[in-house]
Protein backbone atom coordinates (compact mmCIF):
# COMPACT_ATOMS: atom_id res chain seq x y z
CA UNK A 1 0.00 0.00 0.00
CA UNK A 2 1.29 3.32 -1.15
CA UNK A 3 1.18 5.86 2.35
CA UNK A 4 2.86 8.58 0.21
CA UNK A 5 2.32 9.80 -3.28
CA UNK A 6 2.60 12.44 -5.58
CA UNK A 7 0.72 12.64 -8.77
CA UNK A 8 2.19 14.48 -11.40
CA UNK A 9 4.37 17.47 -9.65
CA UNK A 10 5.08 20.24 -11.47
CA UNK A 11 7.03 23.02 -10.05
CA UNK A 12 8.33 26.30 -11.33
CA UNK A 13 10.19 29.24 -9.69
CA UNK A 14 8.79 32.41 -11.57
CA UNK A 15 8.91 30.77 -14.84
CA UNK A 16 11.75 28.52 -14.36
CA UNK A 17 10.90 24.86 -14.03
CA UNK A 18 12.63 22.46 -11.95
CA UNK A 19 10.16 19.34 -11.42
CA UNK A 20 8.33 17.80 -14.22
CA UNK A 21 5.95 14.78 -13.65
CA UNK A 22 7.18 13.55 -10.75
CA UNK A 23 5.09 10.72 -9.74
CA UNK A 24 6.42 9.38 -6.48
CA UNK A 25 5.07 6.21 -4.77
CA UNK A 26 6.41 5.34 -1.42
CA UNK A 27 5.24 2.17 0.13
CA UNK A 28 4.16 1.84 3.70
CA UNK A 29 7.33 0.21 5.62
CA UNK A 30 9.85 1.20 3.17
CA UNK A 31 13.08 2.94 2.99
CA UNK A 32 13.15 5.43 0.61
CA UNK A 33 15.67 7.70 -1.20
CA UNK A 34 15.70 10.50 -3.55
CA UNK A 35 19.49 10.93 -5.26
CA UNK A 36 20.22 13.10 -8.17
CA UNK A 37 23.18 15.56 -8.77
CA UNK A 38 23.31 18.91 -7.88
CA UNK A 39 20.01 21.36 -9.37
CA UNK A 40 18.12 17.89 -10.07
CA UNK A 41 15.07 19.13 -8.33
CA UNK A 42 15.87 17.43 -4.84
CA UNK A 43 15.25 19.67 -2.26
CA UNK A 44 12.15 21.26 -3.98
CA UNK A 45 10.57 18.25 -4.63
CA UNK A 46 10.82 17.64 -0.50
CA UNK A 47 9.50 21.39 0.05
CA UNK A 48 6.68 20.68 -2.37
CA UNK A 49 6.05 17.68 0.04
CA UNK A 50 6.28 19.27 3.29
CA UNK A 51 7.86 22.47 2.72
CA UNK A 52 4.97 24.92 2.11
CA UNK A 53 6.09 25.27 -1.70
CA UNK A 54 2.58 24.67 -3.51
CA UNK A 55 3.38 22.69 -7.10
CA UNK A 56 1.85 24.61 -10.65
CA UNK A 57 0.36 20.96 -11.40
CA UNK A 58 -0.42 17.72 -9.35
CA UNK A 59 -1.22 16.02 -5.97
CA UNK A 60 0.38 15.48 -2.60
CA UNK A 61 -1.53 12.29 -1.31
CA UNK A 62 -0.88 11.24 2.22
CA UNK A 63 -3.04 7.97 3.72
CA UNK A 64 -4.95 9.10 1.07
CA UNK A 65 -5.60 12.68 2.08
CA UNK A 66 -4.80 15.60 0.07
CA UNK A 67 -1.69 17.35 1.58
CA UNK A 68 -0.94 19.15 -1.14
CA UNK A 69 -1.92 22.06 1.00
CA UNK A 70 -1.68 21.35 4.17
CA UNK A 71 -0.11 23.75 6.92
CA UNK A 72 3.25 22.50 8.66
CA UNK A 73 0.91 21.83 12.10
CA UNK A 74 -1.19 19.36 9.80
CA UNK A 75 1.35 17.75 8.36
CA UNK A 76 2.71 16.77 12.11
CA UNK A 77 -0.81 15.52 13.12
CA UNK A 78 -1.42 13.53 10.02
CA UNK A 79 1.68 12.13 11.38
CA UNK A 80 4.89 13.59 9.17
CA UNK A 81 8.00 14.11 11.18
CA UNK A 82 10.72 16.04 9.51
CA UNK A 83 14.07 17.14 9.92
CA UNK A 84 15.76 20.29 8.39
CA UNK A 85 19.08 20.70 6.45
CA UNK A 86 20.41 23.46 8.30
CA UNK A 87 20.02 22.02 12.01
CA UNK A 88 16.81 23.64 13.64
CA UNK A 89 17.00 22.65 17.12
CA UNK A 90 15.94 24.89 20.32
CA UNK A 91 19.57 26.61 20.38
CA UNK A 92 19.01 27.72 24.10
CA UNK A 93 16.99 24.82 25.23
CA UNK A 94 18.30 21.39 26.71
CA UNK A 95 18.91 18.63 24.40
CA UNK A 96 15.75 16.96 27.00
CA UNK A 97 13.63 20.16 26.79
CA UNK A 98 13.87 19.99 22.44
CA UNK A 99 12.65 16.19 22.82
CA UNK A 100 9.82 17.32 25.19
CA UNK A 101 8.75 19.78 23.53
CA UNK A 102 8.10 16.74 20.15
CA UNK A 103 6.54 14.60 22.96
CA UNK A 104 4.41 16.99 24.43
CA UNK A 105 2.53 17.85 21.35
CA UNK A 106 2.00 14.26 20.29
CA UNK A 107 0.38 13.99 23.25
CA UNK A 108 -1.81 17.24 22.65
CA UNK A 109 -0.37 19.34 25.54
CA UNK A 110 -0.35 22.19 24.23
CA UNK A 111 -1.94 24.87 25.85
CA UNK A 112 -1.85 23.13 28.96
CA UNK A 113 -1.42 25.79 32.11
CA UNK A 114 -2.58 24.25 35.11
CA UNK A 115 0.68 22.00 35.25
CA UNK A 116 3.86 22.32 35.80
CA UNK A 117 5.68 20.96 32.88
CA UNK A 118 8.45 19.43 35.10
CA UNK A 119 6.08 17.41 37.24
CA UNK A 120 4.45 15.41 34.36
CA UNK A 121 6.11 12.34 34.94
CA UNK A 122 5.30 10.19 32.23
CA UNK A 123 6.02 12.73 29.48
CA UNK A 124 9.67 13.14 31.49
CA UNK A 125 10.32 9.33 31.71
CA UNK A 126 9.04 8.55 27.41
CA UNK A 127 11.52 11.90 26.74
CA UNK A 128 14.57 10.26 28.79
CA UNK A 129 13.90 6.83 26.96
CA UNK A 130 13.81 8.85 23.57
CA UNK A 131 17.19 10.55 24.68
CA UNK A 132 18.68 7.29 25.40
CA UNK A 133 18.02 6.01 22.17
CA UNK A 134 19.54 8.53 20.69
CA UNK A 135 22.66 8.24 22.76
CA UNK A 136 22.33 11.66 23.98
CA UNK A 137 21.22 10.74 27.56
CA UNK A 138 24.74 12.18 28.61
CA UNK A 139 24.08 15.15 26.94
CA UNK A 140 20.72 15.72 28.74
CA UNK A 141 20.43 18.92 30.56
CA UNK A 142 23.29 20.57 28.21
CA UNK A 143 21.76 23.39 25.75
CA UNK A 144 21.69 22.51 22.02
CA UNK A 145 23.70 25.02 21.14
CA UNK A 146 26.93 23.50 23.19
CA UNK A 147 26.10 20.19 21.97
CA UNK A 148 28.65 19.10 19.32
CA UNK A 149 27.38 19.16 15.35
CA UNK A 150 27.20 15.22 15.55
CA UNK A 151 25.16 15.34 18.72
CA UNK A 152 23.37 18.31 17.13
CA UNK A 153 22.49 16.80 13.96
CA UNK A 154 21.06 13.27 16.05
CA UNK A 155 19.03 15.81 18.02
CA UNK A 156 17.33 17.35 14.60
CA UNK A 157 16.64 13.79 13.72
CA UNK A 158 15.62 12.85 17.23
CA UNK A 159 12.82 15.46 16.89
CA UNK A 160 11.77 13.83 13.67
CA UNK A 161 10.86 10.70 14.82
CA UNK A 162 10.33 11.44 18.70
CA UNK A 163 6.09 11.89 17.41
CA UNK A 164 6.56 8.17 16.50
CA UNK A 165 5.31 9.27 13.16
CA UNK A 166 3.89 7.61 10.22
CA UNK A 167 6.35 9.00 7.82
CA UNK A 168 10.07 10.46 8.62
CA UNK A 169 11.35 12.99 5.79
CA UNK A 170 14.58 13.85 6.29
CA UNK A 171 16.64 16.61 4.21
CA UNK A 172 20.05 15.51 3.55
CA UNK A 173 20.99 14.40 7.79
CA UNK A 174 24.59 13.88 7.38
CA UNK A 175 25.21 17.29 5.47
CA UNK A 176 28.30 18.57 6.65
CA UNK A 177 29.43 15.60 9.05
CA UNK A 178 33.20 14.33 9.22
CA UNK A 179 33.20 10.43 7.87
CA UNK A 180 33.08 9.27 11.31
CA UNK A 181 30.04 11.32 12.11
CA UNK A 182 28.40 10.12 9.11
CA UNK A 183 28.92 6.67 10.21
CA UNK A 184 27.40 6.98 13.51
CA UNK A 185 24.24 9.06 12.32
CA UNK A 186 23.73 6.28 9.59
CA UNK A 187 24.03 3.43 12.13
CA UNK A 188 21.11 5.31 14.12
CA UNK A 189 18.91 6.11 11.35
CA UNK A 190 18.76 2.51 10.46
CA UNK A 191 18.55 1.04 13.96
CA UNK A 192 15.75 4.03 14.98
CA UNK A 193 13.74 3.99 11.30
CA UNK A 194 13.46 -0.37 11.71
CA UNK A 195 10.10 -0.93 10.34
CA UNK A 196 9.14 2.87 9.34
CA UNK A 197 8.82 4.36 6.77
CA UNK A 198 11.65 7.04 5.44
CA UNK A 199 12.06 9.40 2.81
CA UNK A 200 14.96 10.56 2.82
CA UNK A 201 16.96 13.22 0.24
CA UNK A 202 20.87 12.98 0.10
CA UNK A 203 23.79 13.09 -2.02
CA UNK A 204 26.39 11.04 -0.33
CA UNK A 205 26.18 7.99 -1.79
CA UNK A 206 27.46 5.23 0.75
CA UNK A 207 24.74 6.97 2.92
CA UNK A 208 22.08 6.40 0.67
CA UNK A 209 23.32 2.53 0.16
CA UNK A 210 23.29 1.59 3.18
CA UNK A 211 20.10 3.04 4.33
CA UNK A 212 17.69 2.66 1.31
CA UNK A 213 15.54 -0.09 0.26
CA UNK A 214 14.19 1.86 -2.59
CA UNK A 215 15.49 4.53 -4.89
CA UNK A 216 14.32 6.87 -6.77
CA UNK A 217 16.70 9.21 -8.68
CA UNK A 218 16.22 12.50 -10.44
CA UNK A 219 17.98 14.72 -12.90
CA UNK A 220 17.01 18.01 -14.49
CA UNK A 221 13.81 18.02 -12.61
CA UNK A 222 12.00 14.35 -13.79
CA UNK A 223 12.20 10.82 -12.54
CA UNK A 224 15.28 8.97 -14.53
CA UNK A 225 14.72 5.67 -12.58
CA UNK A 226 12.98 3.90 -9.53
CA UNK A 227 14.14 0.75 -8.19
CA UNK A 228 16.23 -1.43 -5.53
CA UNK A 229 19.57 -0.31 -4.84
CA UNK A 230 21.16 -3.30 -6.99
CA UNK A 231 18.85 -2.27 -10.30
CA UNK A 232 19.41 1.38 -9.65
CA UNK A 233 23.45 0.61 -9.23
CA UNK A 234 23.63 -1.53 -12.57
CA UNK A 235 21.13 1.02 -14.69
CA UNK A 236 22.90 2.53 -17.22
CA UNK A 237 20.93 5.66 -17.61
CA UNK A 238 21.75 6.43 -14.15
CA UNK A 239 25.65 5.64 -14.15
CA UNK A 240 25.87 8.24 -17.42
CA UNK A 241 23.39 10.84 -16.05
CA UNK A 242 24.79 10.80 -12.20
CA UNK A 243 26.88 7.72 -11.01
CA UNK A 244 29.76 7.74 -13.05
CA UNK A 245 30.73 11.18 -12.31
CA UNK A 246 31.43 9.73 -8.53
CA UNK A 247 32.47 6.13 -8.93
CA UNK A 248 30.47 3.83 -7.00
CA UNK B 1 13.32 18.35 53.68
CA UNK B 2 15.18 21.05 55.15
CA UNK B 3 15.79 23.09 51.99
CA UNK B 4 12.06 23.45 51.99
CA UNK B 5 12.11 24.47 55.43
CA UNK B 6 14.87 27.07 54.53
CA UNK B 7 12.53 28.16 51.48
CA UNK B 8 9.69 28.78 53.68
CA UNK B 9 11.29 30.83 56.24
CA UNK B 10 12.80 33.17 53.72
CA UNK B 11 9.25 33.21 52.54
CA UNK B 12 7.86 34.51 55.87
CA UNK B 13 10.96 36.87 56.33
CA UNK B 14 9.78 38.08 53.17
CA UNK B 15 6.79 38.67 53.82
CA UNK B 16 7.05 40.42 57.41
CA UNK B 17 9.39 43.01 55.87
CA UNK B 18 6.88 43.73 52.85
CA UNK B 19 4.15 43.82 55.82
CA UNK B 20 5.97 46.38 58.19
CA UNK B 21 7.83 48.50 55.72
CA UNK B 22 5.41 50.73 55.40
CA UNK B 23 5.46 51.94 59.08
CA UNK B 24 8.93 52.16 58.44
CA UNK B 25 9.53 54.08 55.52
CA UNK B 26 6.70 56.50 55.46
CA UNK B 27 3.70 57.54 53.42
CA UNK B 28 5.75 59.11 50.75
CA UNK B 29 7.79 55.88 49.82
CA UNK B 30 5.17 53.73 50.34
CA UNK B 31 3.52 55.26 47.42
CA UNK B 32 7.27 55.36 45.44
CA UNK B 33 6.63 51.40 46.26
CA UNK B 34 3.34 50.92 44.77
CA UNK B 35 4.23 52.93 41.83
CA UNK B 36 6.89 50.50 41.68
CA UNK B 37 5.18 47.45 42.08
CA UNK B 38 2.92 48.59 39.35
CA UNK B 39 5.80 49.07 36.80
CA UNK B 40 6.84 45.75 37.91
CA UNK B 41 4.18 44.00 36.80
CA UNK B 42 4.04 45.79 33.65
CA UNK B 43 7.57 45.12 33.08
CA UNK B 44 7.07 41.24 33.62
CA UNK B 45 3.63 41.54 31.51
CA UNK B 46 5.48 42.73 28.95
CA UNK B 47 8.40 40.56 29.24
CA UNK B 48 5.82 37.87 28.99
CA UNK B 49 5.66 38.80 25.07
CA UNK B 50 9.59 39.72 24.61
CA UNK B 51 11.78 37.81 26.80
CA UNK B 52 9.40 34.49 26.36
CA UNK B 53 7.73 34.78 23.17
CA UNK B 54 10.59 36.88 21.56
CA UNK B 55 7.42 39.65 20.72
CA UNK B 56 8.23 43.60 21.22
CA UNK B 57 5.18 45.11 21.85
CA UNK B 58 5.46 48.90 21.41
CA UNK B 59 1.97 49.65 22.79
CA UNK B 60 0.88 48.01 25.66
CA UNK B 61 0.33 51.48 26.96
CA UNK B 62 -3.17 50.42 25.10
CA UNK B 63 -3.89 48.23 27.52
CA UNK B 64 -3.10 49.67 30.80
CA UNK B 65 -5.00 53.03 29.69
CA UNK B 66 -8.33 50.69 28.66
CA UNK B 67 -8.11 49.04 31.73
CA UNK B 68 -7.42 52.49 33.74
CA UNK B 69 -10.31 54.20 31.83
CA UNK B 70 -12.64 51.35 32.26
CA UNK B 71 -11.83 51.46 35.98
CA UNK B 72 -12.41 55.47 35.93
CA UNK B 73 -15.19 55.61 33.68
CA UNK B 74 -17.24 52.34 35.66
CA UNK B 75 -16.73 54.65 39.24
CA UNK B 76 -17.65 58.28 37.66
CA UNK B 77 -20.61 57.20 36.45
CA UNK B 78 -21.95 53.75 38.65
CA UNK B 79 -22.78 54.23 42.14
CA UNK B 80 -21.34 52.32 44.62
CA UNK B 81 -19.53 50.77 42.13
CA UNK B 82 -17.07 47.95 44.11
CA UNK B 83 -13.81 47.48 44.25
CA UNK B 84 -13.78 44.00 43.19
CA UNK B 85 -15.87 45.07 40.24
CA UNK B 86 -12.80 47.22 39.31
CA UNK B 87 -10.02 44.84 38.95
CA UNK B 88 -12.65 42.87 37.04
CA UNK B 89 -13.87 45.53 34.26
CA UNK B 90 -10.05 46.35 33.77
CA UNK B 91 -9.58 42.04 33.15
CA UNK B 92 -12.34 42.53 30.61
CA UNK B 93 -11.89 45.74 28.76
CA UNK B 94 -8.37 44.85 28.05
CA UNK B 95 -8.98 41.40 27.25
CA UNK B 96 -11.98 42.23 24.19
CA UNK B 97 -9.33 44.92 23.12
CA UNK B 98 -6.22 41.79 22.78
CA UNK B 99 -9.02 39.63 21.90
CA UNK B 100 -9.82 42.62 18.56
CA UNK B 101 -6.10 43.18 17.79
CA UNK B 102 -4.74 39.91 18.55
CA UNK B 103 -5.62 38.11 15.32
CA UNK B 104 -3.46 40.77 13.32
CA UNK B 105 -1.02 40.99 15.14
CA UNK B 106 -0.33 36.89 16.03
CA UNK B 107 0.27 36.78 12.14
CA UNK B 108 3.39 39.24 12.15
CA UNK B 109 6.60 39.08 14.17
CA UNK B 110 9.67 41.01 14.72
CA UNK B 111 9.74 44.72 13.76
CA UNK B 112 6.63 44.27 11.89
CA UNK B 113 4.68 42.96 15.14
CA UNK B 114 6.53 46.24 16.73
CA UNK B 115 5.16 48.94 14.57
CA UNK B 116 1.57 47.53 14.34
CA UNK B 117 1.45 47.45 18.44
CA UNK B 118 2.93 50.96 17.87
CA UNK B 119 0.36 51.80 15.24
CA UNK B 120 -2.36 50.28 17.51
CA UNK B 121 -1.44 51.86 20.44
CA UNK B 122 -1.28 55.48 19.43
CA UNK B 123 -4.65 54.81 17.34
CA UNK B 124 -5.96 54.33 20.82
CA UNK B 125 -4.03 57.31 22.43
CA UNK B 126 -5.55 59.67 19.28
CA UNK B 127 -9.16 58.23 19.59
CA UNK B 128 -8.92 58.84 23.66
CA UNK B 129 -7.94 62.21 23.09
CA UNK B 130 -10.88 62.90 20.27
CA UNK B 131 -13.37 61.72 22.30
CA UNK B 132 -13.29 64.38 25.19
CA UNK B 133 -17.41 63.96 26.19
CA UNK B 134 -16.13 60.38 27.55
CA UNK B 135 -12.52 60.49 28.44
CA UNK B 136 -11.98 64.09 29.26
CA UNK B 137 -9.09 64.51 26.78
CA UNK B 138 -5.89 66.06 28.23
CA UNK B 139 -7.93 66.81 31.52
CA UNK B 140 -8.95 63.15 32.03
CA UNK B 141 -11.37 61.57 34.47
CA UNK B 142 -10.74 62.52 37.88
CA UNK B 143 -12.26 63.31 41.48
CA UNK B 144 -14.27 59.18 41.35
CA UNK B 145 -14.64 57.63 44.71
CA UNK B 146 -12.29 54.88 45.31
CA UNK B 147 -14.26 52.20 47.05
CA UNK B 148 -12.99 50.17 50.42
CA UNK B 149 -12.59 46.57 50.83
CA UNK B 150 -15.75 44.88 51.60
CA UNK B 151 -14.15 41.92 54.34
CA UNK B 152 -17.37 41.40 55.72
CA UNK B 153 -17.05 42.48 59.12
CA UNK B 154 -15.50 45.88 58.25
CA UNK B 155 -14.46 48.06 55.37
CA UNK B 156 -11.15 48.50 54.53
CA UNK B 157 -10.32 52.30 53.31
CA UNK B 158 -7.71 52.36 50.56
CA UNK B 159 -7.30 56.12 50.29
CA UNK B 160 -5.02 55.47 53.17
CA UNK B 161 -1.99 54.46 51.58
CA UNK B 162 -0.72 52.16 53.73
CA UNK B 163 -3.54 50.35 53.32
CA UNK B 164 -3.52 50.65 49.16
CA UNK B 165 -0.10 49.66 49.50
CA UNK B 166 -0.95 46.13 51.01
CA UNK B 167 -3.89 46.27 48.10
CA UNK B 168 -1.80 47.03 45.42
CA UNK B 169 0.61 44.13 46.85
CA UNK B 170 -1.58 41.53 47.26
CA UNK B 171 -3.73 42.05 43.26
CA UNK B 172 0.03 43.12 42.12
CA UNK B 173 1.12 40.04 43.34
CA UNK B 174 -1.17 37.51 42.70
CA UNK B 175 -0.72 38.49 38.96
CA UNK B 176 3.23 38.13 39.09
CA UNK B 177 2.45 34.57 40.48
CA UNK B 178 0.10 33.68 37.63
CA UNK B 179 3.02 34.84 34.99
CA UNK B 180 5.80 33.16 36.92
CA UNK B 181 3.87 29.96 37.00
CA UNK B 182 2.56 30.56 33.67
CA UNK B 183 6.22 30.26 32.34
CA UNK B 184 6.55 27.00 33.94
CA UNK B 185 3.75 24.78 32.39
CA UNK B 186 3.84 23.13 29.16
CA UNK B 187 2.09 26.39 27.81
CA UNK B 188 5.24 28.30 28.89
CA UNK B 189 7.33 25.72 27.18
CA UNK B 190 5.74 26.43 23.81
CA UNK B 191 6.02 30.12 24.34
CA UNK B 192 10.04 29.70 24.50
CA UNK B 193 9.90 27.52 22.04
CA UNK B 194 8.51 30.07 19.64
CA UNK B 195 10.83 32.75 20.91
CA UNK B 196 13.57 30.09 19.65
CA UNK B 197 12.52 28.87 16.58
CA UNK B 198 8.75 29.77 15.18
CA UNK B 199 9.20 27.30 11.81
CA UNK B 200 10.28 24.22 13.98
CA UNK B 201 7.45 24.93 16.77
CA UNK B 202 5.03 24.83 13.80
CA UNK B 203 6.54 21.77 12.54
CA UNK B 204 6.15 20.28 15.65
CA UNK B 205 2.22 20.24 15.66
CA UNK B 206 1.51 23.77 17.56
CA UNK B 207 -0.54 26.23 16.13
CA UNK B 208 1.89 29.13 16.54
CA UNK B 209 -0.29 31.76 15.74
CA UNK B 210 -3.10 30.86 17.91
CA UNK B 211 -0.07 30.39 20.97
CA UNK B 212 0.86 33.87 20.23
CA UNK B 213 -2.43 35.23 20.37
CA UNK B 214 -2.63 33.55 23.61
CA UNK B 215 0.18 34.88 25.20
CA UNK B 216 -0.90 38.16 24.14
CA UNK B 217 -4.32 38.42 25.37
CA UNK B 218 -2.98 36.96 28.82
CA UNK B 219 -0.34 39.86 28.51
CA UNK B 220 -2.69 42.45 27.89
CA UNK B 221 -4.92 41.72 30.35
CA UNK B 222 -2.75 41.49 33.22
CA UNK B 223 -1.53 44.95 31.82
CA UNK B 224 -4.84 46.21 31.94
CA UNK B 225 -5.38 44.84 35.53
CA UNK B 226 -2.58 47.19 36.33
CA UNK B 227 -3.83 50.03 34.69
CA UNK B 228 -7.05 49.40 36.63
CA UNK B 229 -4.84 49.67 39.99
CA UNK B 230 -3.33 52.89 38.77
CA UNK B 231 -6.66 54.36 38.02
CA UNK B 232 -7.87 53.37 42.02
CA UNK B 233 -4.18 54.59 42.98
CA UNK B 234 -3.91 58.65 41.21
CA UNK B 235 -7.64 59.37 41.07
CA UNK B 236 -6.79 60.52 38.06
CA UNK B 237 -6.89 59.16 34.51
CA UNK B 238 -5.94 61.49 30.79
CA UNK B 239 -4.31 60.19 27.88
CA UNK B 240 -1.11 61.50 28.51
CA UNK B 241 -0.82 59.37 31.96
CA UNK B 242 -2.12 55.92 30.14
CA UNK B 243 -1.89 56.20 26.95
CA UNK B 244 1.52 57.69 25.30
CA UNK B 245 4.05 56.10 23.91
CA UNK B 246 6.62 57.12 27.23
CA UNK B 247 3.78 54.23 29.29
CA UNK B 248 4.52 51.64 26.72
CA UNK B 249 8.68 52.36 27.20
CA UNK B 250 8.97 53.05 30.45
CA UNK B 251 8.57 49.51 31.63
CA UNK B 252 10.06 48.24 28.31
CA UNK B 253 13.14 49.84 29.80
CA UNK B 254 12.43 48.32 33.40
CA UNK B 255 12.84 44.85 31.03
CA UNK B 256 15.45 45.45 29.41
CA UNK B 257 17.64 47.28 32.08
CA UNK B 258 16.85 43.86 34.44
CA UNK B 259 16.77 41.48 32.35
CA UNK B 260 14.72 39.70 29.24
CA UNK B 261 16.21 36.84 29.58
CA UNK B 262 15.32 35.42 33.37
CA UNK B 263 11.60 35.98 34.96
CA UNK B 264 12.71 38.47 37.64
CA UNK B 265 15.21 40.66 35.61
CA UNK B 266 11.90 42.36 34.73
CA UNK B 267 11.12 43.40 38.46
CA UNK B 268 14.85 44.19 39.40
CA UNK B 269 15.01 46.43 36.16
CA UNK B 270 11.65 48.06 37.54
CA UNK B 271 13.32 48.81 41.18
CA UNK B 272 16.59 49.98 39.66
CA UNK B 273 14.99 52.70 36.97
CA UNK B 274 12.56 54.12 40.16
CA UNK B 275 16.54 54.33 41.99
CA UNK B 276 17.93 55.84 39.14
CA UNK B 277 14.79 58.34 39.11
CA UNK B 278 15.04 59.18 42.63
CA UNK B 279 19.27 59.65 42.60
CA UNK B 280 19.13 61.72 39.23
CA UNK B 281 16.37 64.02 40.33
CA UNK B 282 18.05 65.36 43.43
CA UNK B 283 20.62 66.74 40.93
CA UNK B 284 18.87 67.66 37.22
CA UNK B 285 15.80 67.89 36.16
CA UNK B 286 16.57 65.83 32.93
CA UNK B 287 16.13 62.17 34.24
CA UNK B 288 14.13 60.78 30.92
CA UNK B 289 18.04 61.75 29.47
CA UNK B 290 19.84 60.16 32.03
CA UNK B 291 17.44 57.33 32.02
CA UNK B 292 17.42 57.11 27.92
CA UNK B 293 21.51 57.01 28.45
CA UNK B 294 21.36 54.23 30.63
CA UNK B 295 19.03 52.06 28.46
CA UNK B 296 21.57 53.02 25.51
CA UNK B 297 24.63 51.66 27.75
CA UNK B 298 21.99 48.24 28.17
CA UNK B 299 21.88 47.48 25.23
CA UNK B 300 25.27 48.00 24.12
CA UNK B 301 27.32 46.63 26.91
CA UNK B 302 24.69 44.39 28.44
CA UNK B 303 21.86 42.84 26.38
CA UNK B 304 20.53 40.27 29.12
CA UNK B 305 20.74 43.07 31.59
CA UNK B 306 21.73 44.09 35.00
CA UNK B 307 20.88 39.78 35.56
CA UNK B 308 22.49 39.26 32.46
CA UNK B 309 25.65 40.81 34.12
CA UNK B 310 25.14 39.04 37.39
CA UNK B 311 25.35 35.95 35.61
CA UNK B 312 28.44 36.58 33.50
CA UNK B 313 30.43 37.99 37.14
CA UNK B 314 29.00 34.60 38.55
CA UNK B 315 30.35 32.60 35.83
CA UNK B 316 33.44 34.41 35.81
CA UNK B 317 34.23 33.55 39.51
CA UNK B 318 33.29 29.93 39.44
CA UNK B 319 36.03 29.85 36.54
CA UNK B 320 38.27 31.62 38.57
CA UNK B 321 37.82 29.30 41.33
CA UNK B 322 38.42 26.06 38.90
CA UNK B 323 41.93 27.29 37.97
CA UNK B 324 42.82 28.26 41.23
CA UNK B 325 42.00 24.63 42.20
Amino acid sequence: MNILETRGIYFDYKGLEVLFDISLQVEKGERHAVIGPNGAGKTTLFNVIIGGLIPSRGKVIFKEHDITHATPHELFRHGIGRSFQLTSTFARQTAFQNIRSVVLSRRGIRFNMWRRVDNLGDITNETDEILKKLNLFNERNFPASALSYGKNRSLEFGMAIASDPDLIMLDEPTAGMSRDETHDAVNLIRNLSEGKTMVIIEHDMDVVFSLADRITVLHHGEILATGAPEDIKNNQQVRDAYLGETEV
Amino acid sequence: MSGKLKLTIYWLIGLIIVIILPHVIGIVYTNVLVTFMMDAVFALSINLLLGFTGLLSFGHAMFFGIGAYAAALSLTHIQGFPLIGVIFISAISALLLACIVAPLLARVTGTAFAMLTLAFGQLLYVICLKFREITGGEDGIAGYDTPPIHLGFTNVDITDPTNFYYFAFVVLGLLAFFMWWLVKTPFGSVMISIRDNAQRVEYLGYRVKHSKALVLIISGTVTGIVGGVYALFHNLVSTDGVLTIFVSFYPLMGAYIGGIASFFGPIFGAGLLHVFDELTSRYTERVDLVNGLIFILVVMYAPYGAVGLWWSIKAWLFKSKLQKA
